[in-house]
């Protein structure tokens, strides 16, 4: 008898089986599904609650009156001009979000962005066609356990790397900048000081890391020595501003930047905007002395 | 006395069946919908069926619990970038249980992802997606496809610092795609930058092309698996069409291994085990 015959005479006895020995959906499954399914109401009201009554009307107030264990309402309005946010996908996408992590930028950071979630989607589509035994007990599945436990714990293990991905704030970065002035030796000009002041409150090293500091996300390279690249402040300037033109389509554009004047520590106008002082921060970044 | 008081009432309890079945005998004759519902509700499942197969129903309530909330925050959203975020603070903080429904909407949405995945984990231990059930497999992955794209274009919505610069990110990375990639970006963004356009197309995929989509599939999904039934658990002694449990009959003790076994899967190149 061949495969197909047997599987076909397999469901026969299966459909036989069934009217034989089989119990009415209604009240037997349907009562289980009931009240799984109110369980599952429940636990979305249960949420939806306590995610409420932590939080507060004001998108900063968790951690000071208001717990949040369950995150904020929202955050601060869309604001295309700063970037002082870390992005962060939905839980469900932190695995993707590390893998971008574990590859580096340009060689293979392909491989993490569509590689890998392409194959993975590839076999899930494929799988009853690669796994045509009629088998369905666990322990002569030995191939598909192995696989799913692999499965399962890779994807967790990432999920959970992505949601305790340490984010440097805003504030440990800016307090960084008098070193970095100090190590890369551009200490004694202040538009390279402002521009280390944008670069730090504007998001960079949500992707960057500068001397130790910042991201390391999606695969974006260290910048310590960015200004030995010969790329020049012009070059830099349009680059930031509108990284796609040179094939970088992970990068925003901060084109915005552009439109904001640049101040010095003392709240001085510099006379030229925040797009400037970054580039020139950049280029007065030669790596370490 | 007694007599003629229950044969009064019957008579009534009568009228009241033939008022009650009227309505369902006028559908029944001109759609055949009862007669669909009945062999619905009782069907028989296996025997062994158990908590679960309950997963699959409860993906159902989640994504309808989704697809309610989802239509009654759509009376309030506003899907403009000047407005949107003011709208979603009015409904959260102001509208009357309005914190629930878009609780409820955003929490809905992490408990619909995982109990997707958990469904399919129990398609997957159970050997649910052999024969005959391959296409009802494809289906439901289209399903978690759908579903987490739904959570791709939902997040920008509310238009605040998280959802705008995860959407900025995530846009870009499906620009990495090799040659299609720029046009997908394109085709996102609704233009060069993320902007007015860009909520429109997220908020209108978002509320009509997937929901509509994963209605379809949905309906094809319970289609076949009203048609196919569902299986039994493997470890079952009684799971409905094992050939397992016969081999427990026949391979209990030496003499069994010897015994023609009709439908045991190792003999399937014996010519004459039929
Ligand atoms: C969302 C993540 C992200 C953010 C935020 C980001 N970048 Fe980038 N950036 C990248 C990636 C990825 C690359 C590498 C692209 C490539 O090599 O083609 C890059 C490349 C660069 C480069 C070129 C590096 C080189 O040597 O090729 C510069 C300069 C740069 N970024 C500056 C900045 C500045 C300044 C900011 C803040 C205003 C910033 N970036 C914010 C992701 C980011
Ligand atoms: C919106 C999403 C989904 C809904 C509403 C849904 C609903 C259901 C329901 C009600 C059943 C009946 C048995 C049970 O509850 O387990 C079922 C069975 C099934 N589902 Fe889904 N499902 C969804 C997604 C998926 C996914 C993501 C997969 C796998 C990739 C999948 C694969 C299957 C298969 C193969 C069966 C047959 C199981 C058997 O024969 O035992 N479904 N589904």
């Amino acid at each position: 008898m061949s495969a197909i015959d047997e599987r076909r005479s397999q469901f026969k006895k299966y459909k036989e089986d069934v009217k034989d020995r089989g119990k009415p959906f209604y009240p037997y499954a349907m009562f289980h599904d009931t009240v799984m399914s109110l369980v599952v109401v429940g636990v979305i009201v249960g949420l939806a609650s306590v995610w409420f009554y932590t939080s507060g009307e004001n998108p900063d107030t968790c951690g000071g009156k208001d717990s949040c264990l369950l995150g904020p309402r929202y955050s601060e309005p869309a604001d295309p001009g700063t970037t002082n946010f870390v992005p962060r996908p939905d839980w469900y996408f932190y695995f993707l979000f590390y893998l971008l992590r574990i590859f580096k930028w340009p060689d293979s950071v392909i491989l993490g962005t569509v590689g890998i979630p392409t194959i993975l989607l590839i076999i899930a589509f494929a799988l009853p066609f690669l796994d045509i035994r009629s088998e369905r007990r666990l322990s002569r599945r030995p191939v598909a356990v192995v696989a799913a436990i692999l499965v399962v714990i890779s994807m967790g293990e990432l999920t959970y790397k992505g949601a305790v991905a340490k984010e440097a704030l805003a504030s440990e970065v800016v307090a960084a900048v008098p070193q970095w002035a100090q190590r890369e030796g551009f200490a004694n000009d202040p538009k390279a000081v402002a521009g280390a002041n944008v670069f730090a409150e504007g998001g960079c090293t949500s992707c960057h890391t500068y001397l130790g500091t910042g991201g390391g996300n999606l695969g974006a390279p260290d910048l310590s020595a960015e200004g030995s690249k010969g790329k020049g402040v012009q070059g830099l300037e349009s680059y930031v501003a509108d990284p796609s033109k040179f094939g970088n389509t992970v990068m925003p554009k901060f084109g915005a930047f552009a439109s904001i004047p640049a101040k010095d520590a003392q709240g001085k106008d510099l006379g030229i905007s925040q797009l400037r002082v970054l580039a020139i921060f950049l280029d007065a970044s030669k790596g370490p002395k | 006395m007694a007599v003629s008081a229950r044969t009064r009432k019957s008579a009534r309890l009568q009228r009241l069946e033939a008022a009650i079945n009227y309505p369902i005998d006028w559908l029944e004759e001109r759609s055949g919908l009862v007669g669909g519902l009945r062999y619905f509700l009782f069907r028989k499942v296996p025997g062994d069926s158990n908590w679960f197969h309950t997963l699959g129903s409860a993906t159902l309530t989640a994504f309808l619990v989704q697809a309610t909330t989802g239509v009654i925050l759509a009376m309030y959203y506003k899907p403009e970038p000047k407005t949107a975020y003011a709208s979603i603070q009015h409904i959260t903080n102001d509208v009357t249980l309005g914190w629930l429904v878009r609780g409820m909407h955003k929490w809905g949405a992490s408990v619909f992802i995982i109990l997707l995945f958990f469904h399919m984990a129990r398609v997957f231990l159970f050997g649910a997606y052999k024969y005959p059930r391959e296409l009802n497999w494809i289906v439901g992955v289209l399903l978690l496809v759908m579903g987490m794209a739904e959570g791709f274009t939902g997040y920008l919505l509310p238009w605040d610092q998280t959802s705008y610069w995860a959407t900025v990110v995530g846009i870009n990375l499906n620009g990495t795609v090799p040659f299609l990639g720029p046009y997908i970006a394109q085709f996102l963004r609704g233009g060069a930058e993320i902007g007015p356009d860009t909520l429109a197309r997220f908020y209108s995929i978002h509320m009509l092309l997937i929901p509509g989509a994963i209605f379809a599939l949905i309906g094809l999904h319970l289609y076949l698996v009203v048609r196919l039934g569902v299986s039994s658990p493997p470890w079952s002694k009684e799971a409905a069409g094992a050939d397992w449990v016969e081999e427990q009959v026949t391979t209990n003790g030496r003499s069994g291994l010897t015994q023609p076994a009709a439908r045991s899967s190792w003999r399937r190149n014996g010519g004459d085990a039929e």
